[in-house]
């Protein structure tokens, strides 16, 4: 069998070959990431595509979220003071009550109370960058003066309830309508402080009045325990986000990260081999019989 | 009885013999970095003996001719593996650039769908926000401008993919006109009974150019070479070429015509077989996926708007425009058909503008199944791992077949190689094969002399 004579080709063909490598390694070292382009791991590529648009969806219900949760404590601190709003007005009731008060201090509390109620409709009339918290879904102010209406307050709003979603098919309701709330049948908030009101002024009644405001009050507590539910749930699905977001972090640099280690490795590698092939070209004699022939 | 003449002539021949074989040894020296070349040697035969009365002399050496040292079936292996190449080397240089337009980025088609339906998200917290709602629509229109320009992108690479086949027959046509020119010679030099050699190695150099470009099969016979491509189309008998011919069809693609009938579906290896793979297969391929990708998107996402109200309480239309009914050519005219954020239908209650109900089914398209059953992130994710697989199966068997080539490359040197060590010893044996006939013509020479001289003084 004759050798073939002429090595060169091959020679340039290793030291292409190994400059090739070398290029992938520095390009891998330089991005840090194993796959740059589909081809590099098609699999791995089509992973990473749906591991971006999980995470993409986690920071968009962690921002969901966030601005949700601001809403609801928002509307919880307003119900708080309604609550302590209602409590002063059952101490006034049970202070004008009492047969010791005289017509003008039963005026005097009569005329807190009425002062109770404008703050009350205030409370009620809350609104979080531009929107009514207490409207349902309607957007106009909830709670209007109205002569005509026996608390004198009219709800404007509707029963509508919105739910933002914050996690794959997790959804949580962000309001309760105003009405539930103030106008919940049997205790209405506004009828019973007027009520009380009108009692003290004609020192009839007062006893029967407090019991509704207490009615009131103890139906705007239990409603405002769904703020607190709500914020917690937000809470919890905030940091189950926030792991999610790690986890699928991980799971990106597993698919993506280049190995360091590896590559650097590689790279030597395909240095060696090149400057192997380099000195081997270099040391190939180029010498001939020829050259022995005088 | 043996005549001093005879053995002049036989002395004069084998000088001769002797030279023609150092020409051939200068000319493999000569051509020993020359690409293509294969080396010659001479093919000395012994002369005729005579019988002079008891005696049968030899009458030395006859250099026959200098013969050019080859494999055929070497030859067509390679040229087998040349073709292959030629396709692959032209598969895997368009789609590598084609693969660019689905690496992950931010702008790549796959992310701005995910921040499409954050966006929807970020609404459903505060439906009537219009800074949100345009959040939206701008969201929309950034998805729809990253089909628009990938689906532009590749009909660019189809087009320049159109322009190199033009290009590719043209050149496919001049080498078969060369090859034929060099058949004629070829066969002349060959019936004037003269060595073709170098003629023959041009013409396999410009065979192998050939199949770089298309599938040839090299058929050889007494009337010279034949060439056709694999599925029989002769392009070059003897000392005819038949040209190819492109003619665009009704969509203004070039289509290969040879002798009138359409062959461009038999082409199946070199240079023009995969660039007709990319153009007629590949990049439509991939352009049809984000049509149904875009068109069902779009689809799903009107379909959702169609049942919301906007904040005056009117019934939501299209948020995209509609693709047509066959979603053919969707991707590349995606676009947003609402401009006024107010128009967007996030409220499911006409008397309620607060409402954000139908912004959960909006969000929920991001689940629902649009073509062959997945969500659009998995359906392009799909692309994605189709794209890459393609690539790198393609590059995969290149890299198989660039191994191959060198091999059968090495083969054919190590049989067609010019050695310089080989060459030198050559020169030696002939020079001094040549003195020694050169030193036997003076002894004849003296002998003579000596006869012409018998009987004098």
């Amino acid at each position: 069998m004759r050798v073939n004579p002429n090595v060169m080709p091959d020679l340039l063909a290793a030291l292409e070959q190994s400059q090739e490598q070398q290029q992938n390694a520095l390009l891998e070292l330089a991005s840090s990431r194993r796959i740059n382009q589909p081809s590099d791991d098609p699999g791995g590529a089509a992973l990473l595509a749906q591991i971006r648009d999980q995470s993409s969806l986690a920071d968009s219900f962690l921002r969901s979220a966030g601005s949700v949760s601001g809403q609801l404590q928002m509307a919880d601190s307003a119900l708080s003071s309604v609550v302590e709003t209602l409590q002063r007005a059952i101490s006034l009731g049970i202070e004008g009550g009492t047969s010791t008060a005289s017509d003008s201090d039963r005026a005097a509390i009569a005329n807190e109370v009425s002062g109770l109620r404008d703050q009350m409709v205030s409370l009620a009339n809350l609104s979080y960058q531009g929107r009514y918290v207490f409207a349902g879904t309607a957007v106009a102010q909830p709670f209007v003066l109205d002569p005509n209406v026996a608390s004198g307050i009219r709800y404007t709003g509707n029963a509508g309830v919105n739910s933002v979603e914050i996690g794959n098919g997790f959804r949580v309701q962000v309001n309760q309508p105003g009405s539930e709330i103030f106008n919940a049948a049997g205790a209405d908030v506004f009828q019973a402080i007027q009520d009380l009101s009108t009692a003290l002024q004609t020192n009839t009644g007062i006893d029967n009045a407090v019991i509704a405001v207490r009615k009131a009050f103890d139906c705007v507590t239990q409603k405002r325990v769904f703020y607190g539910n709500s914020i917690q749930q937000i809470e919890s699905q905030k940091n189950y986000l926030n792991s999610a977001k790690l986890q699928l972090g991980q799971q990106e640099n597993t698919v993506a990260a280049a190995d360091m280690m590896a590559v650097a490795s590689h790279l030597i590698n395909a240095q060696n081999a090149r400057n192997a092939t380099l000195a081997a070209i270099g040391k190939t004699s180029q010498l001939s019989l020829f050259d022995y022939l005088r | 009885m043996s005549s001093l003449f005879a053995s002049l002539s036989v002395a004069v021949n084998a000088l001769h013999a002797e030279q023609g074989a150092l020409d051939a040894t200068a000319n493999n020296v000569a051509n020993a970095n020359t690409p293509g070349f294969s080396r010659e040697r001479p093919v000395f035969t012994e002369g005729d003996p005579v019988t002079l009365g008891a005696l049968t002399v030899g009458t030395g050496v006859i250099l026959q001719r200098l013969e050019a040292v080859r494999d055929p079936i070497l030859q067509l292996r390679i040229d087998d593996e040349t073709q292959q190449q030629g396709r692959l080397d032209a598969l895997v240089a368009g789609m590598n650039q084609l693969q660019v337009r689905f690496s992950a980025s931010d702008g790549d088609i796959g992310n701005l769908i995910s921040k499409f339906f954050a966006s929807i998200n970020q609404l459903s917290t505060d439906p009537g926000n219009l800074a949100l709602r345009q959040g939206v629509l701008l969201a929309a229109g950034n998805v729809a401008s990253a089909f628009r320009n990938t689906y532009a992108d590749l009909q660019d690479q189809r087009t320049n993919l159109d322009l190199n086949v033009i290009q590719d027959v043209n050149q496919v046509n001049s080498l078969s006109k060369q090859i034929s020119g060099l058949n004629a010679e070829i066969v002349a030099m060959q019936n004037l009974g003269r060595d073709p050699s170098a003629l023959e190695d041009q013409r396999q150099a410009l065979i192998e150019q050939l199949g770089g470009l298309i599938d040839v099969a090299t058929v050889q016979s007494e009337s010279g070479l034949t060439l056709t491509t694999r599925s029989g189309s002769a392009m070059v008998v003897a000392n005819q070429s038949f040209a190819l011919s492109v003619r665009p069809d009704s969509s203004g693609l070039q289509r290969i015509y040879y002798q009138g009938s359409d062959i461009t579906g038999n082409i199946t290896s070199g240079e023009l077989s995969g660039l007709l793979q990319l153009r007629d297969e590949e990049i439509p391929g991939v352009a049809a996926q984000l049509d149904t990708l875009a068109a069902g998107l779009a689809n799903q996402v009107n379909a959702a708007h169609h049942g919301g109200f906007d904040l005056s309480g009117t019934p939501g239309g299209d948020l995209f425009v509609a693709p047509s009914g066959s979603g053919v050519g969707a991707a590349g005219v995606l676009a947003v058909q609402i401009t006024d954020p107010a128009r967007l239908a996030a409220s499911s209650d006409s008397s309620s503008p607060g409402d954000n109900g139908n912004l959960l089914a909006l969000a929920a398209v991001r689940d629902q199944a649009i073509g062959s059953g997945s969500s659009p992130t998995n359906y392009y994710s799909s692309i994605i791992f189709g794209v890459g697989n393609e690539i790198a199966n393609d590059s995969a068997e290149l890299d198989a077949s660039k191994l191959m080539l060198r091999q059968l490359q090495d083969q054919r040197s190590a049989v067609s190689g010019v050695s310089l060590d080989e060459e030198a010893t050559n020169l030696i044996r002939y020079q001094r094969a040549y003195e020694a006939s050169a030193r036997l013509v003076t002894v004849i020479n003296d002998m003579l002399q000596s006869v012409i001289n018998l009987g004098k003084e």
